[in-house]
C-alpha cells in the first residue's frame, strides 16, 4: 500500500475542506450569529491536520505507480477522513450533544443524502446551516472530481482516483484528459446553480435562503433551512423550478456538456436518459391519478404534489412539499421503488442508477429468450454500444452487493430496536442518498430519534452508497490487507 | 495539443503514455476491448472502442479538432484507410503511419506525394535493419546512433569488472584524459539512469553513454579499448521478414551471410529472392547445425525469429559457442531490465525503433531528432534554440536546468562545441540534450518559446 500517496491525497484534501470553512466563517461574522470562533476552530484544526499530512508525505515518487486497488483505498479514506473533519463544526456547535449526530450530519451532508439528526433548524446558526448546504454542494459532483479540477496535484494516480469516486457504468469522459474533463464538469455544475440561484431570487426567495437551497439541489443533496422542508414555501413558482433543477442534476452532465455544445436532442438520443423521463413521467401521472379525488381535490395539485415527490425521490434529492406516509398505498409503493431505481449515471444523484436497471433488464430479457431459441446470438447493448460480459456480471454484483447490504443493514437496524417500516425505509434512504425515508424517518420526522449505534450503521451505509458499494467495500475485504 | 492514436498495442500503448504524460490531450481508438481497458484503466487519455475505418468514429474522436494523426495498427491496411478518409475530413491534419510489408516500401513516395499524402511513414523493420547494421560496425557498443544529420554520434559502452574505470570519479576521467575525454552523457546502473556529476563514480557493469563528433568515435572507443574490428561474416537467424531485409542489406554491404529458416517453402523463396546469400534449413536452435555452420568463426550472430524466447536462447547458445558477438532483437519491453544480468546487452526491438521515430515527430519545440535509451527511461533530444525561449540569450551557468536534464552540446555554424559555463546559446543553434523521463516535460518548457506560442 503506497501510504504517502494516500496521506497526500488526503492532506491536500483535508486543506482544501479547511479553506472551504472560510465561507461558514465569513457567514458567521456578516450575521453575527455566535459560531464565528466554533469556525475559526474547525478550520485551524482541519488546514493543521491537512499541512502535516502533506509535509509528512512529502518527497512522492513522481513515476510511482498507483493501482487501481490503491486508488479505491486512497478515495474510500479520503471520503472517511473528510466527513470526519467536515463533522468538526457541528460537533463543536452547541446543537450537537454527540459525536454519532455530528458525523452523521456530515456524512449525510458529504454524500449528498440529506438525512438530518437536527430537529430545529430554523433555530441554529445561519452559518452552521450554510456549511451544511455547502457540504451537499462540494460533495455532489465529489471532492476529488472537484480537486482534480481546480487544482493539478493529482497527475500520477489521478486517473485512479477519478474511476474509483466515479465508477460509472458507462463511458463518460469529455476531453482526453482527465482535469480537462473535471473543468467541465464542475463549470457546469456551477454554473446551474447559479441560474437557479438567480431564478429562486427571481421569485421572492431571500438570497440566503435561494443560495441554500440552490447548493443542497443540484448535488440533489435535500437539506433545507426550513424544518418543513420546500413545504414552508408554500409556492407553485418554487416548487416547479426545484423540479427543474432536480431533474437537470438527475441527468449525466456529460449530456448537458453536449447540449451546451450545440446537440439540441441529445436527450432524446441517449437511451438511459430517455428512459430516466420518460419513467419519471410516468410515474408522476400514474401517481397524479392516485392521489386526485382522494388526497387533492383538484387535478393541478394532485399533478403539483405527484410532480415533487417523484422527482425528489428519484433524483435522490429528497426535499418534501407533502407528507407523502399520508398517500395511498399505492404511491407509497412506487416511492419506494424510486429510492432503488435512482437518477443516471454519471449524474449527482444517488440509488442503484438508471444504466443499471437498463442493463439488468434487458440481461434478464435475453437469459429468457435464450431458453425459447438456445442458439440465438444476442448481446445486451446500450446507446447502439455492446455492453461487454465483464460489465455485465461487475453490474449484477453491483446490484447483489446494494440488495445484501440492504438486507443486512435493515435487519441490524431492527435488532435496535426500530419497527419494519422505519428499518426498511432508513435503509433504503440512506442506501440511495435519497434523505427521508417511512415510519418514524418519513418526510415530516427525522433521524434524531435513532439510537447512536444506528447512526454510525446509517453513516456508513450513506458512504457505501455515495461511492457505489465497490470502493467502500474493499476495504473490508480480508484480501484487500493481506496483500 | 491534440492527438489522435489509431490502434492501442504495443505501439499505440506507449506512445499514449508518453504523450499523456507530457500533458498532450491524447485520444486512442481501438477495436479491442481488451486494449481498450488497459489504455483507459492505467492512462490519462480518452479511449474509443470502434473501428478507426468508419468516419463516425474519426468525427466522434475530434478528428477535426486534432492537430496530429498517428495510424499505428498492426494492419497497413487500417492505417492506410483510415489515412485516406482522415485527409478528406480533414486536409490540414499531420499525419504518420505505421506500414510494414516490404512490397509497399517503392510506394511509400507516392504515399506522400499523392493521396492520402502522408507526412511520414514509418516501418519498423527498416528502423530495426538500420539499427542492427549500426550496432554491427562498432562492436564494442551495445548501442549506437548519430545526431544532427550524422555529425555527432552517441554509443552506449558496458564497462568490464576489470576496467580501470571502476571506482573512478567523473572528475578524475576528466582530468586524466584532459581535453580528448568524450562527453559521458548518463549512466545506467541496474535499471536507475543517473545524470552524472563530478562526483559520480563508475561502478563495474555500467552502462556508460559517450557523445562525440562522428569521426572521432573510433578514436575516443580506442581510448576505452574498445577498437574497431570490421564484421566480415554474419548468421542471420529468422528468415521473416526482418531477415530477409537484413541479409538483404548486408550482402550488399559485401558481408558474408549465412540465414537459417526453419520452413523449406520460405527457405526456396529467400534463396531466390536474395542472390548473395547461404540460405540454410534448419532449426536455428540447433547446436550440430551451428557447428556444422562454423559459428565459432563468425563474427556476428543475429536471431530475429519472431520468438523473443528462441532469439534469447539462440543468443546465449551462439555465444557459448564461440561466437565473436550477437544482437538479439526483443519485442516485449518487459524482458528490457533483465537483459544485462544474462549477459545479453545488444538487444533491438522493433518497437522501440517505432516508438522512437514516431516521438521525435510528434514533439514540439522544433525538436529535430530524439531517440529513446534504456527502455525508454531517458531520452537524447536534438533541437533547435528558438528566439525568445528561455535557453537563448545568457551564459549557461544562468540557465537553471531541470534536474535530470544535460546539455550536451552546442552546434554552432557547424561547429560541434561542448559546452562551459559562458558558453551563450544564440537562436537557431542546434542543441543536443539528455533528460530522463519524467523531466522531460520541464525540458520542453525551456525549449518552447515565452508566452507567445506558434505552432
Amino acid at each position: 500500500m503506497n501510504w504517502r500517496f494516500i496521506g497526500r491525497t488526503i492532506g491536500v484534501l483535508l486543506v482544501l475542506l479547511g479553506v472551504s470553512m472560510a465561507a461558514p466563517l465569513g457567514t458567521a461574522v456578516f450575521f453575527h450569529d455566535g459560531a464565528t470562533l466554533l469556525f475559526l476552530d474547525a478550520m485551524g484544526l482541519t488546514l493543521g491536520a491537512g499541512l502535516i499530512l502533506i509535509l509528512m508525505s512529502q518527497a512522492l515518487d513522481p513515476t510511482a505507480y498507483i493501482s487501481q486497488q490503491a486508488g479505491m483505498a486512497t478515495v474510500a479514506l479520503a471520503w472517511v477522513a473528510v466527513c470526519l473533519f467536515g463533522a468538526l463544526p457541528f460537533y463543536l456547535s452547541p446543537d450537537f450533544t454527540t459525536l454519532a449526530d455530528a458525523v452523521f450530519e456530515s456524512v449525510s451532508g458529504f454524500t449528498t443524502t440529506g438525512s438530518s439528526v437536527m430537529t430545529q433548524i430554523e433555530a441554529a446558526a445561519k452559518s452552521l446551516l450554510l456549511w451544511r448546504s455547502l457540504i451537499q454542494w462540494l460533495g455532489g459532483m465529489g471532492i476529488i472530481v472537484l480537486s482534480l479540477a481546480v487544482l493539478p496535484f493529482l497527475g500520477v494516480g489521478g486517473i485512479q482516483l477519478y474511476r474509483a469516486e466515479v465508477p460509472s457504468p458507462v463511458p463518460d469522459k469529455l476531453t482526453p484528459r482527465l482535469s480537462d474533463s473535471a473543468k467541465i464538469l464542475w463549470m457546469v455544475y456551477l454554473g446551474f446553480t447559479l441560474l437557479e440561484i438567480l431564478m429562486l431570487y427571481a421569485g421572492g426567495m431571500g438570497v440566503y435562503d435561494a443560495i441554500n437551497h440552490a447548493f443542497t439541489t443540484m448535488p440533489t443533496g435535500g437539506f433545507s433551512t426550513r424544518n418543513a422542508s420546500i413545504a414552508a414555501y408554500n409556492s407553485v413558482y418554487f416548487d416547479y423550478v426545484i423540479v427543474l433543477f432536480m431533474v437537470l442534476a438527475g441527468i449525466n452532465f456529460s449530456l448537458h456538456y453536449q447540449l451546451l455544445r450545440g446537440r439540441p436532442l441529445v436527450f432524446w438520443r441517449d437511451s438511459e436518459c430517455r428512459f430516466f423521463l420518460i419513467l419519471a413521467l410516468t410515474l408522476t401521472l400514474v401517481m397524479t391519478w392516485d392521489l386526485w379525488g382522494g388526497v387533492y381535490d383538484r387535478f393541478t395539485d394532485a399533478l403539483r404534489y405527484a410532480s415533487f415527490q417523484v422527482v425528489s425521490i428519484i433524483t435522490t434529492t429528497g426535499y418534501a412539499t407533502a407528507d407523502y406516509e399520508k398517500f395511498p398505498g399505492l404511491s407509497q409503493v412506487l416511492l419506494l421503488l424510486c429510492m432503488f431505481i435512482g437518477a443516471s449515471a454519471g449524474s449527482t444523484g444517488g440509488g442503484i442508477k438508471c444504466a443499471r436497471i437498463m442493463v439488468c433488464c434487458k440481461y434478464c430479457y435475453r437469459e429468457v429468450f435464450k431458453i425459447l431459441h438456445p442458439r440465438s446470438v444476442s448481446q445486451v447493448s446500450i446507446n447502439g454500444y455492446p455492453v461487454s460480459d465483464a460489465l455485465i456480471r461487475s453490474i449484477m454484483g453491483f446490484l447483489g452487493l446494494y440488495l445484501g447490504i440492504y438486507v443486512i443493514s435493515s435487519v441490524l437496524l431492527a435488532a435496535l430496536g426500530m419497527d419494519l417500516m422505519t428499518s426498511l425505509g432508513a435503509v433504503a434512504a440512506c442506501i440511495g442518498n435519497i434523505g427521508p425515508g417511512f415510519g418514524s424517518v418519513g418526510p415530516a420526522e427525522n433521524f434524531a430519534h435513532l439510537p447512536a449505534a444506528g447512526k454510525w450503521l446509517l453513516s456508513w451505509c450513506m458512504l457505501a452508497g455515495r461511492l457505489e458499494i465497490y470502493t467502500i467495500i474493499i476495504l473490508f475485504a480480508p484480501e484487500f490487507w493481506k496483500g | 495539443m491534440r492527438i489522435l492514436i489509431i490502434g492501442a498495442g504495443e505501439v499505440g500503448y506507449n506512445i499514449a503514455s508518453r504523450l499523456a504524460s507530457e500533458n498532450k490531450k491524447v485520444t486512442v481508438i481501438d477495436k479491442d476491448e481488451a486494449a481498450i481497458r488497459r489504455l483507459s484503466e492505467n492512462l490519462d487519455v480518452q479511449s474509443i472502442r470502434a473501428s478507426a475505418t468508419s468516419p463516425k468514429t474519426l468525427i466522434e474522436a475530434g478528428i477535426k479538432e486534432s492537430q496530429i494523426l498517428l495510424a499505428v495498427t498492426d494492419s497497413d491496411e487500417v492505417n492506410l484507410v483510415t489515412c485516406l478518409l482522415s485527409r478528406h475530413m480533414a486536409p490540414e491534419i499531420k499525419m504518420l503511419a505505421r506500414v510494414r510489408n516490404a512490397e509497399l516500401d517503392d510506394f511509400h513516395q507516392r504515399f506522400r506525394k499523392a493521396a492520402p499524402h502522408i507526412d511520414t511513414i514509418i516501418n519498423p523493420e527498416t528502423e530495426v535493419v538500420g539499427t542492427i547494421r549500426r550496432l554491427m560496425h562498432i562492436p564494442g557498443a551495445v548501442d549506437v546512433g548519430d545526431f544532427v544529420e550524422g555529425k555527432v554520434s552517441y554509443a552506449g559502452l558496458r564497462i568490464p569488472k576489470s576496467s580501470k574505470m571502476v571506482g573512478m570519479s567523473m572528475s578524475a576521467f576528466s582530468t586524466r584524459f584532459d581535453k580528448d575525454h568524450p562527453l559521458i552523457a548518463a549512466i545506467l546502473r541496474n535499471t536507475q539512469v543517473i545524470v552524472p556529476r563530478g562526483d559520480t563514480r563508475f561502478h563495474a557493469n555500467d552502462l556508460i553513454y559517450i557523445i562525440c563528433e562522428k569521426k572521432d568515435l573510433e578514436e575516443k572507443l580506442n581510448l576505452f579499448g574498445l577498437g574497431h574490428k570490421p564484421v566480415k561474416t554474419a548468421l542471420v537467424i529468422g528468415g521473416g521478414r526482418i531477415g530477409e531485409r537484413l541479409s538483404r542489406t548486408l550482402v550488399e554491404d559485401g558481408i558474408k551471410t549465412k540465414i537459417i529458416e526453419t520452413d523449406l517453402t520460405r527457405c526456396n523463396e529467400l534463396s531466390q529472392e536474395i542472390s548473395g546469400a547461404l540460405v540454410l534449413h534448419g532449426d536455428g536452435s540447433d547446436q550440430s547445425l551451428l557447428l556444422e555452420e562454423n559459428i565459432g568463426q563468425t563474427d556476428v550472430v543475429v536471431p530475429v525469429t519472431d520468438d523473443d524466447e528462441t532469439n534469447i536462447l539462440i543468443s546465449l547458445l551462439a555465444k557459448s559457442m564461440g561466437a565473436r558477438d550477437t544482437i538479439t532483437k526483443i519485442g516485449k519491453t518487459n524482458y528490457h531490465p533483465l537483459l544485462p544480468a544474462i549477459g545479453i546487452d545488444k538487444v533491438v526491438s522493433p518497437r522501440l525503433s517505432a516508438i522512437s521515430s514516431i516521438l521525435q515527430d510528434v514533439r514540439k519545440g522544433k525538436v529535430l531528432s530524439d531517440i529513446s535509451i534504456f527502455g525508454e527511461q531517458g531520452e537524447f533530444i536534438e533541437a533547435i534554440a528558438l528566439d525568445r525561449s528561455s535557453i537563448t540569450g545568457k551564459p549557461i551557468k544562468k540557465i537553471t536546468f531541470p534536474k535530470g536534464t544535460l546539455l550536451l552540446c552546442v552546434i554552432q555554424e557547424g561547429q560541434v562545441i561542448i559546452p562551459t559555463g559562458d558558453t551563450v546559446v544564440d537562436p537557431g543553434n542546434r542543441l543536443l540534450l539528455f533528460a530522463v523521463n519524467h523531466a522531460v516535460k520541464k525540458l520542453e518548457t525551456l525549449l518552447s518559446v515565452k508566452f507567445t506560442r506558434k505552432e
